[in-house]
């Protein structure tokens, strides 16, 4: 357990991140705290794929001079990368199609605390 | 066999969704045919596609001149062939169906309804077709976004539906999402073909075992598999009646198929039922599923709702055959995949007609389907004896290869789970029956007709397809043999 926090500590905190999203999507009732868990739970997996990314003494992956090759060490596996590019943006439509539903809810029924709407429903 | 099809299955309802905002701006009367052109399109180059596959083996294609396993590779073989026909045969029904209800309850919102229905279609299909991993995560988000505005878009109850459904499918993505990084970390690939040949060394490491977990989680919430379906009966109640069709039939299938394609083709057979033994755990799942399913529908007043925890039973059906581990049990959890699409886009097409013809939203209420309601009568008729299983609908063939599946591979509790939950859905099916016609029509009951076309010729269609499934049963059974079956078998 030690080993992991000394020589892995970005596994940790992407654990923390991650538990401490879903912790508030689940306990809050107001809308838009569940929409700031569930961004942060994303941005944790974000944050994963990038540090499995990361080497020592890395650079970024872009090619000097196609003359001389860089070995693969040398440089940030780029793939992690533009992969959570997309996961970007598939994360930033979701918040913007729930951050519209919440308007639209807040404006039928003039609160954002869900067990309000619940109560107002029936 | 390389060929530029998969692509074509995809951009042709991908530029309909894109063209018909475009087109809608100035006159709203051609979004329908735009729409229905291109779904009619669609489906005769998805038929095309399967009986390529039939007579010449799988096709790929590379997109952008990179070959896999660096570039990213879509394949339409005998499974995505076969559901893809499924999906834009389907779709194109239910948005028949849906036109006059499309008039009557969202007569403000035609364009985002078509545009956002065949972006959804365009994002099923590629899950269906993909062969990467990530892919498969882009297309997953871009349908569900496309079905979270398209539950909620009548506003009113189906908003907060939405955003539940919304919450709980992003978890269900992002558990996707993790899964498929921690794959990515023990073999450094997303492509399907070259994890399968990647993975048998590494099947011992606890990070595969935690990726396999997390994705058959995430997808488990997307496919609604009780019990992570909290979110399924409230947004299949309250949608709007012109989207219930398309939502019930194809949108939770995907998911499945995004399961099936990762156990049985990446893992295959033999490492899911015994290495990493998920099988057995979802058996049993599937089991309790097909039961409890069936046994909160009898307790449903609203018909929508009675459907919907049907809907639940049903997918515990296909988690039950999918996991026997006998090929006649695959084969029969993918023929009654292929019934239950037809079965509940029917099943939701009454009930949205019903709603939309004489207001009946409770099971009580359908005794108004007694006068001059032929067509929808008859459909909810065919459609409910199929649910039920009895010959020669495509359901009674269904559940018949998964109990021979069951008792091939001697897993009697299977057997037991499919006969209990077929005795419950009679049960539900039957008391409906009684209300419907066994019980005179109260005298002060409005004067009711026959509901427009577009869904008379739907229902119809919908219910001769249940028939006819059902009696073709052999040819469409030889063809998933022949080519839609994994190794391992």
């Amino acid at each position: 357990m030690a080993d992991i926090l000394l020589y892995r500590p970005h596994f940790v905190a992407f654990i923390i991140l991650f538990l401490l999203g879903i912790y508030i999507m689940v306990v809050n009732l107001n809308l838009v705290k569940k929409l700031i868990g569930m961004y942060l739970m994303q941005t944790s997996i974000i944050l994963f794929f990038i540090t499995l990314a990361v080497k020592r003494d890395g650079t970024i992956p872009i090619l000097v001079s196609s003359a001389t090759a860089l070995p693969p060490e040398a440089y940030a596996n780029p793939l992690p990368h533009v992969l959570m590019l997309t996961a970007i943006v598939v994360g930033v439509s979701t918040l913007g199609v729930s951050l519209a539903m919440v308007i639209a809810l807040y404006r039928q029924y003039n609160t954002l605390e869900e067990d309000e709407i619940l109560g107002k429903m029936k | 066999m390389t060929s530029s099809l998969p692509g074509f299955l995809f951009a042709i309802p991908f530029f309909a969704a894109v063209v018909i905002p475009v087109v809608g701006f100035t006159n709203q009367k051609f979004c329908r045919p735009i729409a229905l052109g291109a779904l009619v399109f669609l489906s005769i180059v998805s038929v095309i596609g399967l009986s390529e596959v039939v007579s010449h083996g799988p096709l790929s294609h590379e997109f952008g001149g990179w070959a896999p396993p660096i570039g990213i590779e879509w394949v339409v073989d005998g499974l995505s062939g076969l559901l893809m026909v499924a999906i834009s045969v389907v779709s194109l029904i239910a948005l028949v169906h849906a036109g006059p209800l499309v008039e009557k309850e969202l007569s403000d919102r035609v364009i985002p309804f078509y545009s956002l229905s065949l972006l959804l279609i365009a994002a099923l299909g590629g899950m269906v077709l993909t062969g990467d991993l990530f892919n498969l995560f882009v297309f997953l988000e871009i349908g569900s976004l496309a079905s979270y505005v398209l539950v909620g878009v009548a506003g009113g109850r189906s908003l907060h539906s939405a955003f539940r459904y919304l919450i709980l499918g992003t978890i269900g993505a992002s558990l996707y999402l993790l899964g498929v990084g921690y794959f990515y970390a023990e073999t450094g690939t997303l492509n399907m073909a070259d994890l399968a040949q990647r993975l048998p060394e590494v099947i011992d490491s606890r990070a595969v075992l935690t990726g396999l977990l997390f994705i058959v989680l995430g997808l488990a919430i997307k496919m609604g598999l009780f019990p992570l379906h909290g979110w399924l009966p409230d947004a299949y109640t309250y949608a709007p009646n012109s989207f219930t069709p398309l939502l019930t039939s194809v949108v939770t299938k995907v998911p499945l198929y995004a399961f099936v394609r990762i156990a049985f083709w990446i893992f295959g057979m033999t490492t899911v039922s015994t290495q990493i033994p998920i099988l057995v755990v979802l058996g049993w799942i599937g089991a309790v599923a097909a039961i409890v399913g069936a046994y909160l529908a009898i307790w449903q007043e609203n018909f929508k709702r009675m459907l919907a925890y049907s809907s639940v039973s049903s997918m515990g059906l296909f988690m039950l055959g999918f996991s026997l581990g006998t090929a006649t049990g695959f084969a029969g959890g993918l023929f009654y995949v292929l019934a239950d699409t037809l079965m509940k886009a029917a099943l939701f097409g009454v009930a949205g007609a019903a709603i939309y013809q004489c207001g009946a939203i409770t099971v009580t209420d359908l005794v108004r389907l007694q006068r001059n309601m032929p067509w929808v009568s008859a459909a909810l008729l065919i459609s409910a004896l199929s649910m039920v299983g009895i010959p020669p609908t495509a359901g009674f063939f269904g559940k018949w290869h998964l109990v021979v599946g069951a008792l091939e591979a001697e897993k009697y509790f299977a057997v037991a789970a499919i006969l209990v939950s077929s005795m419950l859905t009679a049960l539900y099916f039957f008391r409906m029956f009684q209300r419907v016609w066994a019980e005179p029509l109260p005298l002060v009951e409005p004067h009711v007709l026959e509901t427009p076309f577009p869904i008379r010729m739907s229902l119809g269609v919908l219910t001769f397809g249940i028939m006819a499934l059902g009696l073709g049963s052999d040819l469409v059974m030889g063809l998933i043999f022949e080519s839609a079956l994994p190794n391992g078998f």
